[in-house]
């Protein structure tokens, strides 16, 4: 089976929930584990990865190159560039190499042929090891500046499902990025099931309805945690909102300062602390992910 | 002039940061606050602001005229997104949701009036006046569409065309292109971390990219009770950015944050934290009155 876990909002505590859930769950399934936030992976952090056993470079970015040599500077590039990432510089046209998209319009618009070239970039890296817990966690970091990190959230799934063959694996756990784009797309796009994560706030309570619009897209069951759960009492809309749409919630967290500490420890919540609020109110997620959801 | 908020990490209060301190920086500049995190903009909840004067950003989708086209597979060979299949005879058909609208099939198609203009909505932008004397624009990206590079275009363009003295962008997490097309042209970019490792690691990203983009930052460290400060400034010295300001976790700050009101205006303590970190930032600018 493979599980997402998503939120919308950053912050609110998807690889913290993610290592305590790997954690709790380990002994029972045999597991892999994503980090699908290539912009920003934390998820090796929190399980205290030292070292990666295999790194595969990815090229596969592109951005487009302007010969100024050859360039008559007619401008027409920077005119037709969907997104801006065209600027003349001391009187050079350039193209932005961090905010390209790759698309090509500026090579195929360009009248002097040659002149505007895509060239293929490396985009990141995706990286294997296996954790001090004996489940593996498959993780990729996007180069800053690049773009397409769905492509690499592709290839880290496609990595863990071989894994999944040749160990004889059982479950997936994709802890995913922030957002709804294309990360977020490719993090859910073949989960059997989707994991919220929201702190009761306005803003996440914003961000993970609009993640839980994608994930009706795909037509997956959702779940709900909630985080730092007493953080805002009296704000129920949250709830409220999980119970309109029929989003079982598997459980509550409550704001703990143990959480924050066992990130500093490099450890999962549940193992640094686990006479915390928030380690009794996990074990009880765990609880109901085997009963409802891994069956 | 145009300065950022980012921060690497999600959730480590870069908007909570980017409202209070364009609250403080009102007095000092005529200026313009661009939510440009697309994917999960809220610097209008955090105004208690809904928003307004929505308009649609809507790119170009090739429509295909059958009886005209050729089948001669190039609009597809030429979609780095690869949002045009062909059928075993060549006939083109489009994914919506992988396209980016760029137009490169259109230029490439060799038979006039086989690929028409059609239109796909990716997502909106507004414009929302707040009651602190500046407005804000907000990009927000459809759910189900990929792209986020559209709507921080086209979110970006229209606070610009404000022509305010100062426009402040806040960008989304990440160190992606979407967030580097946020932060270009900024004068300064101000990180906000968190003390924790994984703040540490994703605040070391955003730096590094100031740094590729050649703009000078400067790092506010908030929850800095939460985490090792010390390590934050070790890696902020390396990228030769100054640490700001420390905010301590604060539930008054919390608080201000659920209910929509900023905490600058208020008399909690933390108020004069935000007034500090804009004092350094009209340092930094100059001008202003």
């Amino acid at each position: 089976m493979q599980l997402a876990i998503a939120s919308g909002k950053g912050g609110v505590g998807k690889s913290t929930v993610t290592a305590s859930l790997l954690y709790l769950l380990k002994d029972e399934y045999r597991l892999i584990a994503v980090d699908a936030d290539a912009d920003a992976p934390n998820l090796d952090l929190l399980l205290g990865v030292e070292r990666w056993e295999e790194e595969r470079e990815l090229i596969g970015a592109k951005v487009a190159r302007i010969n100024t040599e050859s360039c008559v500077r007619c401008g027409i590039c920077q005119e037709r560039c969907p997104y801006d990432c065209i600027k003349v510089v001391d009187g050079d046209y350039v193209v932005s190499e961090l905010t390209c998209e790759g698309c090509n319009v500026c090579g195929l618009v360009c009248p002097v042929p040659g002149t505007i070239t895509l060239e293929e970039v490396r985009s990141g890296v995706v990286r294997k090891t296996t954790t001090r817990y004996g489940f593996p966690l498959i993780s990729a970091q996007l180069d800053v500046g690049r773009p397409n990190s769905g492509k690499l959230v592709t290839e880290e799934k496609e990595w863990a499902k071989k894994l999944m063959g040749e160990l004889g694996l059982e479950h997936m756990i994709v802890d995913s990025a922030a957002g709804i784009g294309c990360q977020v797309i490719a993090s859910l796009g073949g989960a059997d099931v989707a994991i919220l994560v929201a702190e009761p706030t306005p803003a996440s309570l914003s961000d993970v309805q609009r993640a839980y619009r994608v994930v009706q897209h795909f037509r997956q069951p959702a779940y709900l945690i909630i985080n730092k759960a007493d953080f805002n009492p009296g704000f129920t809309a949250l709830r409220e909102w999980a119970e309109s749409e029929g989003i079982p919630i598997l459980g509550e967290i409550p704001y703990d300062r143990a959480i924050p500490e066992s990130m500093s420890m490099l450890k999962p919540f549940v193992e640094a602390f686990p006479d915390s609020k928030a380690a009794d109110a996990m074990r009880e997620i765990a609880e109901r992910v085997r009963e409802e959801i891994l069956r | 002039m145009q300065i950022a908020v980012s921060g690497g990490k999600g959730g480590t209060g870069k908007s909570t940061v980017a409202i209070n301190l364009a609250i403080a920086l009102r007095e000092h500049y005529d200026l313009v606050l661009a939510d440009l995190d697309v994917e999960a903009p809220n610097d209008h909840l955090l105004l208690g602001v809904e928003l307004a004067n929505e308009e649609p950003v809507e790119m170009f989708m090739p429509r295909f005229d059958y009886q005209k086209c050729t089948r001669c597979r190039k609009c597809a060979e030429v979609c780095e997104e690869h949002a045009i299949i062909t059928m075993r005879d060549g006939t083109p058909f489009l994914m919506p949701n992988l396209c980016s609208g760029c137009g490169a099939c259109e230029i490439v198609c060799p038979v006039r009036g086989a690929i028409l203009p059609g239109k796909k909505l990716m997502g909106h932008t507004y414009f929302t006046e707040t009651p602190y004397g500046f407005p804000l624009v907000t990009g927000r990206l459809l759910e189900g569409e990929e792209r986020a590079m559209p709507i921080v275009t086209m979110a970006k363009k229209r606070a610009r065309a404000l022509e305010k003295e100062l426009l402040m962008v806040d960008t989304a997490a990440g160190t992606s292109n979407t967030v580097s097309k946020a932060l270009e042209d900024s004068g300064l970019i101000i990180a906000v971390t968190e003390p924790t490792p994984l703040g540490i690691h994703d605040g070391e990203l955003i730096l590094r990219l100031a740094k590729l983009m050649e703009v000078p930052a400067m790092v506010v460290v908030n929850r800095s009770d939460l985490g090792d400060v010390a390590r934050v400034r070790e890696i902020a010295e390396k990228y030769g950015a100054e640490v700001i300001a420390e905010i301590p976790y604060s539930e008054s700050i919390i608080r201000s944050y659920v209910d929509g009101k900023p905490i600058v205006l208020t008399d909690y303590p933390e108020a004069g934290l935000f007034k500090e970190i804009a004092s350094k930032v009209v340092e930094f600018l100059g001008g202003g009155e």
